[in-house]
């Protein structure tokens, strides 16, 4: 079954390989901070990689673009629930916030931003920096998150390369989904003890939005590109700190896309259509085991949870050192110490222009020393989140819920509205088969037959 | 699927199939360019770096100095080559993978992925499958934290240990009051010719024997002076072959242990030419307490413990040195500090004491010295001053940083400064007594030019300074004016230098006569006791006594 016009889609692949073209057109401008040297010998120096500052009009141009992006996204997913139109806003999305904007500001790094400001009180941050973490977000407490669906440059590059999706098992896409919990809390607390924007740092697409990053990273990207063509949007699903946020929003949603504009007759074809699991199919209340079993497996759960809470605290505060090995100044103390010992043969630049600077070392290893208190301190909330996340899906997974129809999972749906088509009453919203051609597809399902002919009776 | 939909299809399949092809062929080529590219790193060429060391060696050497540029050019072209291949590849690879993926979505578009209706729905597995990832997820749990608690426990991080111990500790050097309470350099603490918290005796005869506590030969002959750590007393002797480093026991005189620092990388096959009165070993040795530290006039460099037990060993270049290196080492902190100053250039080295890193290598624009470097707090902070033609230059220990240059040498310098009270004391024969004022260091504050040291160096204290010189004059001056307030003449000349001890001076000629003097206003002479061999070096003071290195032997002198 085909639910667009073939030439339709020649035409609007042939605008997405004009505007994918554009970038390499050098449509960006950069500023340099300092004078250019002269190189007498003619040498000209390569182009800038990395952003430059934008004037605060560009910015609010920025801001606006993102407005208008989250608008015409939630206006296609949820009035004209039109995957096509989604499609076309996530490759223009795509290009302007990812190759345009070479990736920066982006809704996801701006987490650290915020978290920075919050626990630094000298870092002012920027106005536009704040509205492009919070928009996303409200519109998601409203719509659901419509901002990946087609606004997200990080998502619509993999959304881009999604080519044969495999359904990831249901235990392994929820061992998975504790790692974005994971990276949001390490993002925090390295910008609560100043190590750094790890997000941005380990941002595995930015060398593709600026033709250029580390050998590493360029590899690193590639892979999951690479995996994104199997496993839909692994990024998104299994690592964005982001997408914690959006998923608690999501769950509050006002009004969220369904897959169906009506109802649903259970006919069950748009069961394989989500590449991301984010189906819920009907169920009944059905355990396994005694109920009273269950009752007391989910009571020793919540006894136990203050326990996953404290004792993850205590583990992960006991990584301090390792974690605070990211700090620039732990890890220059550390080297210090490794050349003093001879341990490290080779002097770094680093430690080069330290010694340069003739701070005493007391005071750079007492600084080591209290950063790793920080990260110690750090550590504890950390953990404690962990373990909290790990126990309230726990919990969760020991809790039934009776599901009456096929619906999306609230949380994890990305409203990209892959499955719209699928429902046959979708099509008898858009006028292409009646709804007694939409009951009879219902009607191919036994079950949903055996319900037909009750309600007929 | 009709005619002309099945030549489409088959036309984009033909394409995505292009595309993949030469996106894996591409990737293959533009990885083999990045390794490429790693191993023509500009920064780190090897070629350069070696031709960058000959051009130390011979600075002038405009030839090799355009060779290097010519070279350095042709490193960076082709580097920046290979960025541009790289990025000309990825915009390539860019479009390949995209055709393909155009290609392939197109083609996705003619097939169907609906499911199968005529089969009967699946089983409700919702609860098992509940059940399942809750056991993995406990497992997963569990594993997560087990590695992280593994990683706590495994990564110690030493800094943790080190900064809760406190500065001192953390420090591993001693501090200013045990280097005074010791003798562990040239000069004693600080290579100024003071000796602090010090009695010594007035009397003593060496021929006769009178208030020798015990005479030691020292196997190796050496200009360079004894130094001394708590009850052991160290000094180095060498000749063309050998390097050799004594610790002698400083109650009994007797020989712990000795060490032959030999096979050190890099020293030269061909040993140094170098004059009668200089020899091999005459730069005096340093110690921190933690290590002990010598220097060759081979260039020969090395570290042992209290034991003799060799900590590292290197070479700094066969020094270019015509009468032979005899700058004596000092240790500041974690590092000791070496004045390197050659024909072909200086350098104040700083290196790792614990491994003989070499942690900065300042290059100094002056001629050949043989004077020991001094490390003095001016006040507000710690100096390493150098005297040397035509600049006395100080600099930041910590780092090499320059810190303030005054010109008012000559010729080939040999003695070293003298200071007190913020002010520097250089001397040079032909050149000039000049006194500088460090919180003023922009010109020479006052200057003599008569009866000046070639060899010795004076000391300063009490406001007065004393300078003696090898023709047997002593000299003594305000400290701050200038004014000659008295004028000694001896029959033998000094090549040893003057130690104020308490309130006296201690000054022995090239006869191994021991002037002792008051340190006044006015010459008093105190006492002149006889070695009864001839001396060169300086005296070391500590437990109340008194060693003294002669021509031959070792001298514990005391009551």
């Amino acid at each position: 079954m085909r639910f667009c016009s073939r030439s339709a889609k020649t035409v609007f692949l042939l605008v997405l390989c004009f505007l994918l073209f554009l970038p390499s057109m050098n449509l960006s401008q950069t500023q340099e901070r300092f004078p250019k040297p002269d190189f007498q010998s003619g040498y000209t120096r390569p182009d800038l990689l990395t952003p430059t500052p934008r004037s605060q009009l560009l910015e609010y141009l920025d801001v606006l673009v993102l407005l208008v992006a989250l608008a015409l996204a939630t206006y296609f997913a949820h009035k004209l629930r039109s995957r096509r139109k989604l499609f076309v806003l996530m490759v223009f999305s795509l290009i302007y916030f990812g190759f345009f904007r070479k990736g920066c500001v982006c809704s996801i790094g701006a987490i650290q931003n915020v978290g920075y400001a919050i626990f630094n009180s000298g870092y002012a941050v920027p106005l536009t920096v704040i509205i492009f973490f919070i928009l996303p977000l409200v519109f998601t407490l409203f719509f659901g998150r419509t901002f990946c669906a087609a606004v997200c440059p990080l998502g619509a590059v993999q959304d881009a390369v999604v080519l044969k999706p495999t359904k990831v098992p249901a235990w392994l896409a929820e061992v998975l989904g504790i790692l974005p919990y994971i990276y949001l809390g390490l993002a925090v607390l390295f910008v609560a003890t100043g190590a750094g924007f790890i997000i941005c740092q380990y941002d595995p697409f930015i060398g593709f939005f600026r033709f250029g990053a580390s050998f590493n990273m360029m590899i690193f990207g590639a892979s999951i590109l690479l995996l994104g063509t199997v496993v839909a949007r692994p990024y998104c699903r299994f690592l964005c700190p982001y997408g914690v946020l959006l998923n608690w929003m999501s769950r509050l949603s006002r009004w969220h896309v369904k897959i169906t504009p009506t109802e649903c007759n259970k006919c069950r074809l748009c069961e394989e259509s989500c590449p991301f699991g984010a189906i819920k199919t009907p169920n009944e209340p059905r355990y396994q085991g005694s109920k009273e079993k269950t009752v007391k497996s989910l009571a020793a759960l919540l006894v136990m949870l203050p326990l996953f809470i404290g004792g993850g605290g205590w583990i992960v505060s006991r990584l301090d050192e390792s974690l605070s090995r990211q700090h620039f100044t732990v890890s220059l103390a550390e080297q210090i110490l490794l050349e003093e010992r001879g341990e490290s043969t080779v002097l770094t630049e680093e430690t080069k222009a330290y010694r340069a600077s003739g701070k005493p070392r007391e005071e750079l290893f007492q600084e080591a020393v209290s950063i790793q208190e920080k990260f110690r301190l750090g550590g504890w909330f950390l953990g404690g989140f962990i373990g909290l996340i790990l126990g309230l899906k726990l919990l969760n997974l020991s809790v039934l819920r009776r599901q009456l129809e096929y619906d999306v999972d609230t949380g994890t749906c990305l409203s990209c509205g892959r499955c719209f088509a699928y429902c046959p009453f979708e099509h008898v919203r858009l006028g292409l088969i009646t709804p007694e051609e939409a009951a009879a597809q219902g009607a191919r399902d036994p079950e949903a037959r055996e319900k037909n002919e009750n309600e007929n009776v | 699927m009709n005619k002309s939909s099945r030549i489409l299809y088959n036309i984009t399949k033909s394409a995505a199939v292009v595309a993949v092809v030469l996106a894996v062929i591409l990737s293959i080529l533009m990885i083999a360019n990045y390794i490429q590219t790693k191993s023509v790193d500009p920064l780190n060429s090897k070629a350069i770096a070696q031709l960058l060391d000959q051009l130390q060696e011979n600075p002038n050497d405009q030839a090799l100095k355009e060779q290097i540029r010519a070279l350095d050019l042709l490193a960076r072209k082709a580097y920046f080559t290979h960025l541009w291949q790289l990025r000309t590849g990825g915009y390539l690879l860019f479009s390949f993978v995209l055709v393909f993926l155009i290609a392939f979505k197109y083609m996705s578009s003619f097939k169907s992925y609906l499911p199968d209706l005529n089969e009967a729905a699946p089983a409700d597995v919702t609860w098992e499958n509940k059940l399942l990832s809750r056991k993995y997820l406990i497992y997963g749990g569990l594993a997560l934290f087990a590695i992280a608690f593994v990683l706590g426990v495994l990564s110690q991080s030493d800094i943790n240990k080190i900064g809760r111990l406190g500065a001192a500790q953390l420090s591993a050097f001693p501090s200013v009051e045990e280097l005074r309470e010791n003798w562990p350099n040239f000069r004693g603490p600080e290579g100024i010719g003071i000796a602090y918290h010090a009695k010594a005796p007035t009397e003593w005869d060496g021929e006769s024997g009178e208030n020798i506590v015990w005479k030691t030969p020292i196997p190796q002959s050496g200009f360079n002076s004894p130094i001394i750590w708590e009850d052991k007393i160290f000094l180095s002797g060498a000749d063309r072959r050998t390097q050799v480093v004594y610790c002698i026991e400083a109650d009994s005189g007797k020989i712990l242990w000795e060490h032959t620092l030999d096979d050190v990388p890099g020293s030269p096959a061909e040993r140094p030419r170098t004059s009668e009165d200089t020899g091999f070993a005459a730069p005096t040795m340093a110690t921190d307490g933690q290590r002990i530290y010598v220097v060759f006039a081979t260039g020969d460099i090395g570290a042992l413990d209290f034991e003799g037990k060799r900590i590292w060993a290197k070479n700094l270049g066969m020094p270019e040195n015509h009468y032979g290196h005899s700058s004596s080492l000092i240790t500041y902190r974690n590092m000791l500090l070496v004045q390197y100053d050659q024909n072909s250039g200086g350098h104040l080295l700083g290196l790792n004491a614990r491994t003989g890193a070499i942690l900065y290598d300042t290059p100094r624009d002056t001629d050949i010295s043989w004077a020991s470097p001094i490390v003095v707090n001016t006040g507000t902070r710690d100096e390493v001053i150098l005297n040397s033609n035509p600049y006395v230059i100080s600099y930041d220990p910590q780092t090499g940083r320059e810190l303030w240059r005054v010109r008012c040498m000559l010729g080939e310098i040999a003695p070293s400064l003298a200071y007190t009270d913020g002010w520097v004391y250089a001397v040079n024969e032909y050149a000039r007594l000049a006194a500088i004022d460090t919180n003023n260091p922009t010109e020479v504050a006052w200057e003599y030019i008569d009866d000046l040291s070639e060899v010795s160096s004076p000391v300063a204290a009490k406001g007065l300074l004393f300078m003696p010189s090898s023709y047997g004059t002593i000299s003594c001056f305000d400290a701050k004016t200038g004014e000659r307030l008295w004028l000694h003449e001896h029959e033998e000349g000094f090549y040893s230098s003057p130690i104020l001890v308490g309130e006296n001076v201690y000054l022995m000629d090239m006869d191994g006569l021991m002037l002792i003097f008051s340190a006044a206003r006015e010459f008093e002479l105190l006492k002149s006791n006889s070695l009864g061999e001839r001396a060169m070096t300086i005296p070391a003071f500590k437990h109340g006594r008194i060693y003294i290195r002669g021509e031959k032997h070792l001298f514990c002198i005391g009551d």
